[in-house]
């Protein structure tokens, strides 16, 4: 019996190590395609603290000089701060009316009961399909129409409303898993349906609510479409387009264009850090069932 | 009970601003430039009826087919670029590998960066003067294959593809590597002590279990190529010399640089058309494909 036992592990000792063998090459690739996605990103934080002539003398080396004044002259000069404040203005009041405009609409189409409701739900999934850009052209017709052109408005407006289908789709079918119960315990106890869907429904799905910002503060923080066709007005323009516009003003600044792409960057990257699984998770889930 | 969850008011209460956003910005503007479609409109001047002669110079400007025909370029290139290099990963990190999680989360950043940053990036890394790609070329003595990347009409369509697949990749490897943790244990560890090689596992077993997985990339991938715009756009504007123009650079350049609004509403319906055409030929394909 113990004879047994020994074979085993001697066995099962040596698997392992040719096992390890057998990974080598593996580890390999994985090197090989680790460099090729995180070299550029890890390229772009160095050079963008080195000066225009240590790039030009090589584009490769180290900086041996720390140069921050890149990021400073970007923030100022190159008004990244101006842009970088507009992104966040736009992307967060759009966000803001989006859960609330899309939670009460998920709200009555997982707990209420009418004609229309499979239709309206429809009407909203489609959304998903919508590519964007055969939009750009009515959208712009529109906001013109509206008088919004080259206002904050014609952005918080549309992205709203092209984030609503996913929002909807998101929250609908968390919803959906609550008991119908819930309605009817609340209105016995004499609350009305605004107060539960404020005080109750709205804290009852803060997992989902949680998904469903993140998401959406992505899609606005990197638009670019929109904002391209809508926007003129410098002092009115997103990150996305102010960094698009950089290089026509600063011709070959690229240590400055780098450190600008570091700034726009952080707090994405921030986000990502902090909440991986969620954002992975919610990227992810999204595209797969819509 | 049942009367709170049919009462009118509420449903319309709850419903009416999202239907009023929805209805404002997305399906009227489209039902309007549908009609903008039939229409020669600058802008400005009265629009003027001119019934299908958009449509018809649609498809008979050599630039737009050429647009479709790179656009077309871009889904292959996707298709056959950001799967199979997604799977590969996909696998490897499914190995009991040490740092798995780091490279998980290493090939999901592209991801989220804005495709403007991606984009401006790469520029920068392809420039012919600055660029580092050419740098080293030049450094290991190979200054043949140093080209203007972005600037060579014969290299431009090959240099974005390899832009937009670095972009990617990492999204379809998270989908894959989510279907391979759900292929049971036990299958792995009897095709162990009957003796399959790895190659074997990974061809008889693992592929054919992920495969509504991978039927479902095809399409999420084909979807989301044929609406790549940004970073073109950023990349090249559809230069140079139309080499890398796509349908959407195409309807931008022809809307917003010479203000052809009726000519542009045109475009905008046919994109749309041959887009979810696409989308809802792939989707059918695939689960023909399944049933049988």
């Amino acid at each position: 019996m113990e004879n047994q036992n020994n074979k085993i592990t001697h066995k099962s000792r040596s698997f392992i190590s040719l096992q390890k063998l057998k990974k080598t090459p593996l580890y390999i690739m994985l090197g090989i395609f680790g460099f090729v996605a995180l070299y550029p990103l890890v390229w772009m934080i160095y050079t963008s603290v080195k000066s225009n002539g240590d790039i030009s003398i090589s584009s490769f080396a180290l900086p041996t000089k720390f140069h921050f004044e890149n990021y400073s002259n970007a923030w100022e000069t190159a008004k990244i701060g101006v842009y970088f404040f507009n992104s966040a203005f736009v992307s967060i009041i759009s966000i803001v009316i989006t859960i609330l405009v899309g939670a009460s609409a998920a709200f009555i189409l997982s707990k209420f009961e009418f004609k229309l409701r499979k239709f309206v739900y429809t009407l909203f999934i489609v959304g998903m399909l919508i590519p964007l850009q055969s939009v750009l052209v009515p959208l712009f017709i529109q906001m013109r129409s509206l008088h919004l052109l080259d206002t904050e408005w014609s952005l918080i407006l549309s992205y709203t409303a092209f984030g609503l289908p996913v929002t909807i789709f998101v929250l609908e079918s968390f919803m959906r898993g609550f008991p119908d119960s819930i309605i009817e315990a609340a209105v016995m106890d004499g609350s009305s349906i605004p107060r539960l869907f404020f005080s109750i429904i709205i804290p009852m799905t803060r997992p989902a609510i949680a998904t469903i910002t993140i998401l959406n503060f992505l899609n606005n923080w990197k638009e670019f479409s929109f904002a391209l066709i809508f926007i003129t007005s410098d002092d009115k323009k997103t990150l996305p387009l102010g960094l698009y516009n950089f290089l026509g003003a600063y011709t070959s600044d690229y240590a400055g264009l780098m450190a600008a792409l570091v700034i726009s960057s952080i707090p994405v990257v921030i986000l990502y850090l902090v909440l991986q699984e969620q954002i992975i998770n919610g990227m992810t889930a999204g595209a797969v069932k819509g | 009970m049942d009367l709170i969850r049919r009462n009118k008011k509420y449903i319309i209460l709850g419903l009416f601003p999202a239907l009023l956003f929805y209805l404002v910005l997305v399906i009227y503007p489209i039902g309007r430039s549908f009609y903008y479609g039939f229409f020669d409109w600058n802008g400005l001047s009265e629009p003027n009826f001119i019934g299908f002669e958009n449509f018809k110079e649609i498809f008979t400007d050599p630039v737009f087919f050429l647009s479709l025909k790179n656009t077309m370029f871009i889904v292959v290139a996707s298709v056959f670029g950001q799967l199979p290099i997604g799977l590969v990963i996909a696998v490897i990190l499914s190995r009991k590998i040490k740092g798995a999680r780091f490279f998980r989360s290493a090939f999901f950043m592209p991801m989220i960066m804005s495709t403007v940053v991606v984009g401006l990036l790469w520029s920068t890394i392809l420039n012919s003067q600055v660029g580092i790609v050419n740098t080293i070329l030049n450094n290991i003595g190979l200054e043949k294959f140093a080209h203007d990347w972005l600037g060579d009409p014969k290299y431009a369509m090959y240099t974005v593809s390899a832009v937009i697949i670095w972009q990617f990749i990492g999204f379809y490897m998270i989908i894959f590597l989510a279907a391979l943790q759900n292929i049971p244990e036990e299958i792995m560890e009897a095709a162990n002590i009957d003796g399959a090689g790895e190659v074997r596992k990974l061809f008889f077993i693992t592929l054919p279990m992920m495969w509504d997985t991978i039927m479902a990339a095809v399409v999420l991938c084909i979807a989301g190529s044929m609406r790549s715009f940004d970073l073109v756009f950023v990349m090249t504007q559809g230069g140079p010399a139309h080499a890398t123009e796509l349908m959407a650079t195409y309807m931008y350049n022809k809307t917003f640089s010479i203000y052809r609004y009726g000519y542009g509403s045109a475009v905008s319906l046919v994109i749309c058309l041959i887009s979810l055409g696409f989308i809802v030929a792939s989707r059918v394909l695939m689960e023909k494909k399944n049933k049988a």
